[in-house]
């Protein structure tokens, strides 16, 4: 139902599209996109990047940025006495921002890093990572008391691990067929030297980077798969290699079989360009993290964005993800590990990009399917809703707050329950304000953001890059 | 209704009758024989054999058996071919091979699926990894033999039927390995878990959710081991996680549905089965569950198969409301999980939430919502008044016209959409059983074959998580598929990377085998100078003879390009078939 909607939506766009085009003909949708709104970055000579780092489960937000002033911090530990930190704890990593924060009551607020993202705290402090706080799906700015009146439209299936991980994406549940960064991509594929590098994923299929014409490309952290029966004579015969091909990328009828070839015809392609692009990409000598995943992931991006020049890329979005943070139990023996595993490959990647000079162009940011509750069960939390996020890179305006502290409470002010926070800022503000600093128009944005228009055009956009 | 054991007796007699037993000794059915198209060689046996079985065994039919064979009355008069065989085995099989397409052939699919239903359970995992001595404490914080010993029964166990059920289940009640923690011997409580499922694969849905509800590795996974009830002291909660996925993914979903599987829709929207509060609620009744050490020490493994305990001060005991149910206070903790299965259980999705997931696990990704509603009829009720028995889901399912149908297998039409991807392992282990691979010291060691850039981007029970590898309404983005308002579910983990590293990881295979697992190709050699005839051999055997001639044409042209004439050389070309017939897209998607 939803997939035909959008197609039917699809098919109008099209429609207009071709009437708009001088031949006539249905010509690709981000083509006619750029064209009508006279996007600009087709025709970009610098490069962005945007990255998005999901943290798979619903990173828990209570113990990733801790109330720190006394009030607020009391609030916290009594809310989960089992799974606080302890205030002494966190006297290394509290966020001496440039502005003070202070909250709807008008009271002075502080923070702290959990101990584990030490590794960002000197980001912070140079001014070049933001914390954007309370951030969720919303379908538009929504008070406590329209969310318990149900008068407005909530987010579809809250709660839901995947639903959740899907709206964070694209502003559907499990199902949808495009997300955010692969409509950005829409935009700004046409102006890449080769498309298929627009949308890059180190960690699997994920619906965000999945555009209207946006493909995704997935590339492992070793770089991209040679099939090795083309490579080498499969057991010693050219032949067998040669129709190995023609198998494996051969235009087929039945739709499933359609859809595979057509992958294999793109890895194949890619891996020839990627090839001689990555090995022409100067090295990195900053150490990532061993034994971590992320860490390996964020190196391939790094590579990447490195060989961006080769492979004619102006614009790029990456997603990186790593999962384990559905901390129901064990929160307080697992998370921290998570933490470290994160901000040891955020700081990481955010070093390669300075000595690769490209700090300025890539805006690297987290997302996760939810936050979660803020009063625990005996050894975890729950799921929950709004969460707190943070955004990197040179372009950022640092070493500060965005978006409003919420009240440190179980059915305060400001969640709905147990510390599910309802959201303040809304997940499309997030990926506006990103697509924007892509070079995105305002008209581009409303198309690709389908409840931006909920906003204030004067609170579209957050500022923080 | 009832969720009492269904009576198998019937069933049993029937298949247990000396004259329904094999024919493998009939000449029809050795390999390479018949024309696979025509089946003429195989059609006189077949024929005889399925119109005798057909008038003898109506007396000691069951009802529901009745009306099953009545929905494929075609089959009482048509031939079965190999490739219709082949073709059944993809869907009802851990894959196919030559001597159950034979037998296939001989009973009929009805019957065939009986022998299976009365085969005995093949030596358990667990009692394979006592058998290693891996319940020796040095292994408890390990996962040691985990791999092998569930390779070993996906490959090797003759009961075949109940491991693909096995194999299904696993991907719809999921646990993963690496989220069996806390207790230590995670290699046993994930192997007792697949134990678990495979006892129950036959059995009826409403046992198994109450096994699985008390099972220790659950309990780890979904972390309600250890739950406790509300502390006023400390406002901690239960933890909601069980309550949760056991609703959403275990029975009911999170849509209300109609008997055919479609959405309930009112006012065009889609309508919410639960919403927070019946989580907070249900999650109540999984409070004061934990292991049960039986007072013996943690180090031996016993207490992860030992269904788990109460701790009653720890249990919950208000009333907790859920669903529309209310679980009454006082009950004990084991009284309360009953009533609120029983509960869950006996709303109306389940039949058609569960069935058509185990359409798509077998048969197709887009089952017609009449073919969702005729299995979830079966399993509302079997029609002896019990509801939740998974072998008459089964046999419904796999007898149903529309799995049936043989032509699906040859439109190529630019419509052509019936069949699924088959999952990466599904690939592996339809070549290991079709060459009758098997380990000589019984090691099993193929491991973990999860990385998709050099193996199958896909292991058993090492889901991500218990969102399973791909979830049933997964949509390939930008694919006609999509624009179709299709669902593909294993083109979750179909990428750049997992589809070459996937025909990398099977030429290795097939050619040098994996660990000491290793094919029998002595069929095949015989063949093997001949292109066209090993080529056929194993286009029936692997793909179900849905290997277009175009396809198949090209590949004669390079298998004959190969020297022939001597062994060595045999190999080579059987080796380099079986890589281009398992990277072919016919035998990749199942139609």
């Amino acid at each position: 139902m939803k997939t035909s909607a959008m197609n039917a939506s699809r098919r109008a766009f099209l429609k207009r599209a071709s009437a708009l085009s001088v031949a006539g003909t249905a010509t690709p949708w981000a083509l006619n996109l750029a064209a009508m709104a006279e996007a600009s970055a087709a025709a970009a000579d610098d490069y962005k990047a945007i990255v998005c780092v999901f943290l798979y489960g619903g990173n828990d937000y209570g113990n990733t940025l801790i109330p720190y002033d006394s009030t607020n911090y009391n609030a916290y530990f009594n809310l989960r006495p089992t799974l606080a930190y302890s205030r002494d704890s966190l006297t290394g990593t509290v966020l001496r921002p440039s502005a003070a924060l202070t909250d709807a009551g008008g009271f002075s607020r502080q923070y702290a890093l959990a101990p584990e993202l030490a590794p960002l705290l000197p980001i912070f402090d140079a001014g070049k990572m933001g914390v954007l706080l309370n951030v969720g799906t919303l379908v538009q700015p929504t008070s406590k008391l329209q969310y318990t009146n149900k008068s407005v439209a909530l987010p579809p299936k809250l709660f839901s691990h995947n639903d959740q991980q899907s709206v964070w994406q694209s502003s559907a549940p499990e199902g949808a067929t495009s997300g955010w960064g692969g409509r950005m991509g829409d935009l700004f594929e046409s102006g890449n030297g080769n498309t298929t590098f627009t949308c890059v994923n180190v960690s699997g299929n994920a619906v965000f980077l999945s555009g209207k014409e946006a493909v995704q490309y997935q590339i492992s952290t070793s770089g991209s798969v040679p099939l090795a029966g083309l490579a080498h004579p499969l057991f010693g015969s050219a032949a067998c290699s040669a129709a190995l091909q023609t198998l494996v990328s051969q235009p087929r009828t039945h739709l499933l079989e359609s859809e595979y070839t057509r992958v294999t015809r793109r890895s194949i392609g890619a891996n020839t360009i990627l090839t001689t692009a990555l090995a022409g990409a100067p090295a990195i000598g900053t150490p990532f993290p061993d034994a971590n995943n992320l860490g390996d992931q964020l190196k391939m991006v790094a590579k990447m964005i490195s060989s961006a020049k080769a492979l004619g890329a102006k614009r790029q979005v990456f997603f990186v993800s790593m999962g384990g943070f559905d901390t129901h139990d064990g929160l307080v023996s697992v998370h921290p590990g998570l933490l470290k595993s994160v901000a040891d490959a955020v700081a990481a990647f955010y070093s390669a990009t300075v000595e690769l000079g490209v700090a300025n162009s890539v805006t690297t940011f987290t997302a996760s399917d939810f936050g979660r509750t803020l009063s625990g069960n005996n050894d975890g939390s729950d799921h929950g809703w709004g969460s707190m996020h943070f955004m990197l890179g040179g372009a950022v305006n640092g070493n500060r707050y965005y978006g409003k502290p919420p009240a440190v409470a179980s059915d305060g002010p400001d969640d709905v329950g147990q510390g599910r926070l309802l959201p303040t800022t809304s997940v499309d503000q997030y990926a506006a304000t990103l697509g924007k600093w892509l070079g995105a128009s305002d008209t581009d944005l409303l198309s690709l953001l389908p409840n931006l228009a909920n906003y204030n055009a004067s609170s579209r956009y957050l500022g923080f890059v | 209704m009832s969720h009492r054991e269904p009576d198998y007796s019937a069933t049993n007699l029937a298949v247990l009758d000396p004259k329904y037993l094999p024919v493998e000794s009939q000449p029809a059915t050795a390999h390479g024989y018949p024309d696979p198209i025509t089946g003429t060689a195989a059609l006189t046996v077949s024929l005889l054999l399925t119109a005798c079985g057909g008038s003898t065994d109506t007396p000691s039919m069951s009802p529901s058996i009745l009306a099953e064979r009545s929905v494929i009355g075609a089959e009482a008069v048509q031939p079965i071919s190999d490739s219709d065989a082949s073709r059944f085995l993809a869907q009802a099989s851990m894959g196919a091979n030559r001597p159950d397409i034979a037998l296939v052939k001989s009973l009929g699919y009805a019957r065939w699926l009986d022998r299976q239903f009365a085969m005995p359970a093949s030596a358990s995992r667990w009692d394979w990894l006592l058998s290693k001595g891996l319940d020796d404490p040095m292994y408890k914080n390990t996962e040691a033999g985990f791999d092998s010993c569930a390779w070993r029964k996906l490959i090797s166990a003759p009961d075949t039927l109940r491991q693909r059920i096995t194999l299904a289940l696993s991907e719809i009640i999921v646990t993963a390995i690496d989220g069996l923690v806390g207790t230590g011997w995670r290699a046993f409580s994930a192997a007792g878990y697949l134990d678990l499922l495979e006892a129950n694969a036959f059995g009826n849905y409403r046992t198994l959710l109450g096994q699985i509800s008390t099972s220790v590795p659950m309990g780890q996974f979904l972390t309600f081991r250890g739950n406790v009830k509300y502390n006023p002291a400390t406002g901690a909660l239960p933890d909601e996680n069980y309550a949760r996925e056991l609703m959403q993914l275990f029975s009911i979903g999170l849509v209300q549905l109609n008997a055919d599987g479609t959405p309930k829709l009112v006012s065009g929207r889609a309508q919410d089965t639960y919403g927070l509060d019946d989580i907070t609620g249900l999650a109540r009744i999984f409070t004061g569950w934990d292991i049960d050490l039986a007072g013996h020490p943690t180090s031996t493994p016993d207490f992860v198969r030992r269904p788990m305990i109460q701790i009653p001060s720890r249990h919950e005991t208000g009333a907790s409301t859920f669903l529309g149910t209310t679980v009454p206070a006082r009950l004990t903790g084991a009284a309360a999980l009953t009533a609120a299965l029983d509960a869950i259980f006996s709303h109306s999705n389940v039949g058609p939430f569960i069935s058509r997931q185990l359409i798509q696990k077998l048969v197709t990704s887009n089952p017609s919502p009449a073919y969702v509603a005729r299995v979830a009829s079966v399993f509302n009720n079997d029609g002896a008044g019990v509801r939740g028995n998974l072998m008459a889901v089964i046999k419904a399912l796999l007898l149903d016209s529309e799995a049936r149908n043989n032509s699906r297998s040859v439109d190529a039409s630019t419509t052509a959409t019936f069949g699924k991807l088959r999952e990466p392992i599904m690939r592996f282990i339809g070549w290991a059983r079709a060459f009758n691979a098997s380990s000589p010291s019984d090691a099993w060691n193929i491991g973990n074959t999860s990385d998709p850039a050099t193996r199958l981007g896909q292991s058993p029970l090492r889901s991500p998580s218990v969102f399973n590898f791909f979830r049933p309404g997964y949509v390939p983005p930008n694919s006609a598929i999509a624009d179709a308002a299709m669902v593909a579910p294993e083109f979750q983990i179909t990428n750049e990377s997992s589809v070459v590293g996937y025909v990398n990881f099977m030429q290795r295979v097939v050619s040098k085998g994996i660990g000491d697992v290793t094919g029998d190709y002595s069929s095949l050699l015989p063949l093997a100078d001949n292109g066209q005839s090993l080529l056929n051999e194993l286009n029936i055997v692997l793909a179900a003879g849905q290997i277009s001639s175009n396809n198949l044409t090209l590949l004669r042209g390079a298998i004959d390009s190969m020297p022939a004439g001597r062994d060595n050389a045999r190999y080579n070309r059987i080796h380099a078939a079986l890589t281009l017939v398992l990277a072919a897209p016919e035998f990749i998607v199942q139609k």
